[in-house]
């Protein structure tokens, strides 16, 4: 009986063994793939402006697309969130709450080609309509078109974030005097910041790797906006350049690995973000 | 309750399996989107005349994924509309690709059917340049309405691309300052001409329509339009052809339905994909 | 204004941006919902695709997808598994323990075109499996594995100390109180996630898009090398042809039935998760 237990130990760690090898083995490739290019450019790489095939490769319109996006969407969602979380939370009866956070897990769900078929037939449209551009396919599209996806996620952590903030702050307030509002404003918000924060941060990780939505929406335009701040012209995000160029070149080549350095930039810029989210997150629920 | 479940994704995941029994042949094609509706045309019409049972995938991609594909074995045959470049030739030099020509296309530079209906019918080469350089911004530049022009690209690597920038550039795959965004398949390109109202692109000419009209180029006092004369007799300026290609020489199957393709029911099915068959 | 005043007009205001927010949501499925209706002829979900995808239904790419869910879920759940108990019940090591819990969140928050390149040179160059469903599955059952394994830590963990003292008081070796009482116990975990874990492999797309899908010519898959057509990639090609209405039609309809599936695994998962829960702690 005890070998038997020591062979089933050996069978569970020999699984989390493979587990643990799905993440260092990703790691693993996307270095390994990106190493000629690296070599090649070294620190131009991330600073190149262009990106022509077979010529000369350079990330930088695609690491401004990406984040510009992602801040776009990140200031579009933060105030949205933090107010309704704060309603659901604090003045939102307990039933309500519980079909409304079911409804939000629901929509979080829903696939990111959904969201890419809806920005295509509307959201495109509207947006060349409503500012009178050329073309709807633009960064505000992109960014409008996830800050949509991400609200349901950043919404909902920021809602638990809130609840996390034990009752006594509560009762303490309001046995104090303070109202409901003054409570929620002044007590319990400040204690829910950093989980707040986290919501946020989970949320722009997730919308910084988004391929399909933003790959029909942002124009593919390998080209930092002139002037730079111009959200209305298209652009390129590196999921999107990666989902419309793997193809030509899966495999091997110059090309491949520029294609992999973006993807491992990527890699690396969501992790610390979604690092630094599951941190803040954390500490809130410590309290 | 559990056990009901499991039941039923394990029968989800054996299903497939047990409808076919018999294991038939399969081709896998790939590449542009100008030769898609060719290739799944013939591939209809090749699957019902087999004798026995046949598969075949025809997926788009673009020219240089076909290229790519059929180079390193992913697929069995290629499609392009354009030639093999030169730095495509020596990256796939073991690969002994091989080219199988079934028909001709033509490249009209198209523009917005509201641009057209406007007045502008024709541009010369050095105009079209100048607009994908953007050195020319405004419709009204080139004798048009007061509209900023909407300047649609294609992906890099694509066939309908190379070709059409050859002959307004002299380059294959020149760097194009004035695009204002960028563009995938045949399919994509046209979608996007036909919401604007003031856009110009590249196109086969046999995916013209209602929404977007072909401009004739303008050489001194010669006007082009693409139609099927000027093309068979060569006065069009930009013609391709389209191909299948192959690793090596083609056997079995693949042999066939090439055959197939350059035999008079293939390239019928070449003219009524819209393109011009050899013949 | 009193302070009072100000305070209802804030709550009014938050109330009136929280039913906002709420309706926009809600408006993106109803609009999925109406543009699709029409769609659903009485063919579309058993006739196969036709004029490039443009008319006709999408049986074999339902079918694709379920295939591409279901064999993600089975590599999946043994992983998922084993990995949760072995870290739940043999591991000692607390830095082993937090590499765990960040491995996790770090997968559950990759990129899933990341997935689907690497994946791809992985299973399908490397280890010669090609574009084909199997590939498809294995990447997958990668990007679900995060998904499974919160579901069945959190019924691990919820179950009540008592049953294991219960265990080692009769005696019981390591294995056996792992498999007569911790799986069973936490069997609504397992189920709960992996009906979550089926409907999250449902709507991805990137991470198969180059490495297990084709646009036309299969059916049903034959052997372990082919690709399958998917919902989501069929979705994909139509919406790029936007300007064609019939297109985007089949498009609508598509998305339908996809959204319709990932939300009835979703709930299902919420009911079966309540019920088993409630059987687990009787």
């Amino acid at each position: 009986m005890k070998n038997e237990s020591q062979c089933m130990m050996w069978v569970f760690a020999c699984l989390n063994f493979m587990f643990l090898c799905c993440m260092g083995g990703l790691f693993f490739f996307l270095v390994h793939e990106s190493f000629p290019i690296i070599k090649l450019y070294g620190l131009d790489f991330w600073f190149g402006q262009d990106w022509w095939v077979g010529e000369t490769y350079g990330a930088l319109p695609m690491l401004y697309g990406s984040t510009l996006v992602t801040a776009l969407a990140c200031l579009l969602v933060l105030p949205l969130a933090l107010a309704v979380a704060i309603f659901i939370s604090e003045f939102l009866t307990s039933m309500n709450r519980r079909f409304v956070k079911a409804v939000l897990e629901l929509l979080a769900g829903v696939p990111g080609i959904v969201y890419g078929l809806l920005g295509v037939t509307f959201l495109s449209l509207w947006i060349k309509d409503i500012f009178g551009l050329l073309d709807g396919n633009t960064l505000v599209t992109a960014a409008c078109l996830l800050s949509i996806m991400i609200l349901p996620t950043v919404l909902t952590l920021s809602e638990d974030a809130m609840r996390a903030v034990p009752a006594e702050y509560r009762e303490n307030a309001l046995g104090l005097g303070l109202s409901k509002w003054q409570t929620a404003i002044t007590v319990v918000l400040p204690q829910a910041l950093p989980g707040i924060m986290g919501a946020v941060l989970l949320g722009i990780g997730r919308a910084m790797g988004e391929t399909i939505a933003v790959m029909l929406v942002v124009g593919s335009l390998d080209r930092i906006p002139d002037p730079w701040f111009n959200i209305f012209s298209s652009a390129q995000t590196i999921p999107s350049k990666l989902g419309r160029e793997a193809a030509e070149s899966i495999g091997e080549g110059t090309h491949w690995s520029a294609l992999m350095a973006l993807g491992l930039t990527l890699f690396l810029m969501v992790l610390v973000i979604s690092f630094m989210g599951n941190r803040f997150l954390k500490r809130e629920r410590k309290l | 309750m559990v056990r009901v479940l499991l039941f039923i994704l394990a029968g989800m995941g054996v299903a497939p399996f047990s409808v076919h029994a018999d294991h038939s042949s399969k081709i896998e094609i790939v590449g542009s989107s100008t030769v898609l509706p060719i290739a799944s045309r013939a591939a209809e019409k090749f699957k019902s005349a087999s004798s026995h049972r046949m598969r075949i995938l025809v997926n788009a991609g673009g020219s240089g994924v076909g290229i790519h594909s059929v180079a390193r074995g992913r697929s069995d045959i290629g499609m392009t509309s354009r030639k093999i470049s030169m730095s495509e030739r020596k990256r796939f030099e073991g690969s002994h690709l091989k080219v199988h020509s079934v028909g001709m296309d033509a490249i009209a530079c198209v523009v917005s059917s509201e641009i057209y209906a406007a007045g502008i019918h024709d541009l010369t080469r050095q105009q079209i340049r100048d607009i994908y350089q953007g050195k020319i911004k405004n419709w009204k530049d080139v004798g048009g309405p007061d509209r900023n022009i909407v300047v649609v690209d294609k992906e890099r690597h694509r066939g309908t691309r190379h070709v059409f920038m050859n002959y307004i550039f002299g380059n294959p795959t020149p760097k194009t300052f004035g695009t204002l965004l960028v563009t995938g398949s045949n399919n994509e390109e046209q979608t996007k001409i036909a919401q604007s109202d003031s856009a110009i692109g590249m196109l086969s000419y046999a995916w013209i329509n209602d929404e977007v009209k072909a401009i004739a180029i303008r050489h001194e006092k010669n006007i082009v339009s693409p139609t099927r004369e000027t093309i068979r007799k060569g006065n069009y300026p930009i013609t391709r052809n389209l191909s299948f290609i192959t690793a090596g020489e083609p056997n079995g199957e693949v042999k066939a339905f090439l055959e197939f393709l350059k035999s008079p029911e293939g390239q019928q099915i070449v003219e009524e994909s819209g393109y011009i068959p050899f013949n | 204004m009193s302070a009072a005043a100000f305070e209802r007009c804030m709550i009014i205001f938050l109330s009136l941006l929280t039913l906002l927010i709420s309706s926009l949501l809600l408006i993106i499925l109803v609009t999925v919902f109406i543009k699709g209706l029409p769609a659903l002829h009485s063919g579309f979900f058993m006739e196969a695709s036709e004029n490039f995808g443009r008319s006709g239904g999408i049986f074999y790419q339902l079918m694709g997808t379920l295939l591409l869910m279901t064999g993600a879920v089975l590599v999946s759940l043994p992983v998922a598994l084993g990995s949760v108990i072995y870290q739940t019940q043999f591991l000692k090591s607390k830095s082993l323990k937090e590499v765990c819990r960040l491995s996790a969140q770090m997968l559950n928050a990759t990129p899933t075109i990341l997935f689907g390149l690497v994946g791809y040179l992985f299973f399908g160059v490397y280890l010669k499996t090609g574009v084909s469903w199997v590939t498809g599955s294995l990447i997958l059952s990668i990007m679900i594995l995060p998904t499974l394994q919160i579901s069945i830590r959190e019924a691990i963990e919820a179950m009540p100390q008592k049953y294991k003292d219960t265990g080692m008081a009769l005696g019981l070796s390591r294995w056996e109180q792992i498999k007569s009482i911790i799986i069973p116990q936490c069997y609504y975990g397992i189920i709960t996630g992996v009906f979550l874990g089926l409907a999250r492999a449902a709507g991805e797309t990137a991470a198969i898009m180059f490495a297990a899908t084709t646009f036309s010519g299969i059916q049903f898959p034959e052997t372990f090398e082919d690709p399958v057509p998917t919902l989501q990639t069929h979705m994909l090609v139509l919406t790029q042809e936007a300007a064609n209405p019939k297109a985007i039609a089949q498009a609508w309809g598509a998305g339908w039935v996809l959204l319709a599936l990932v939300f009835i695994l979703t709930i299902t998962a919420w009911i079966l998760r309540s019920r088993l829960k409630m059987e687990a702690e009787l």
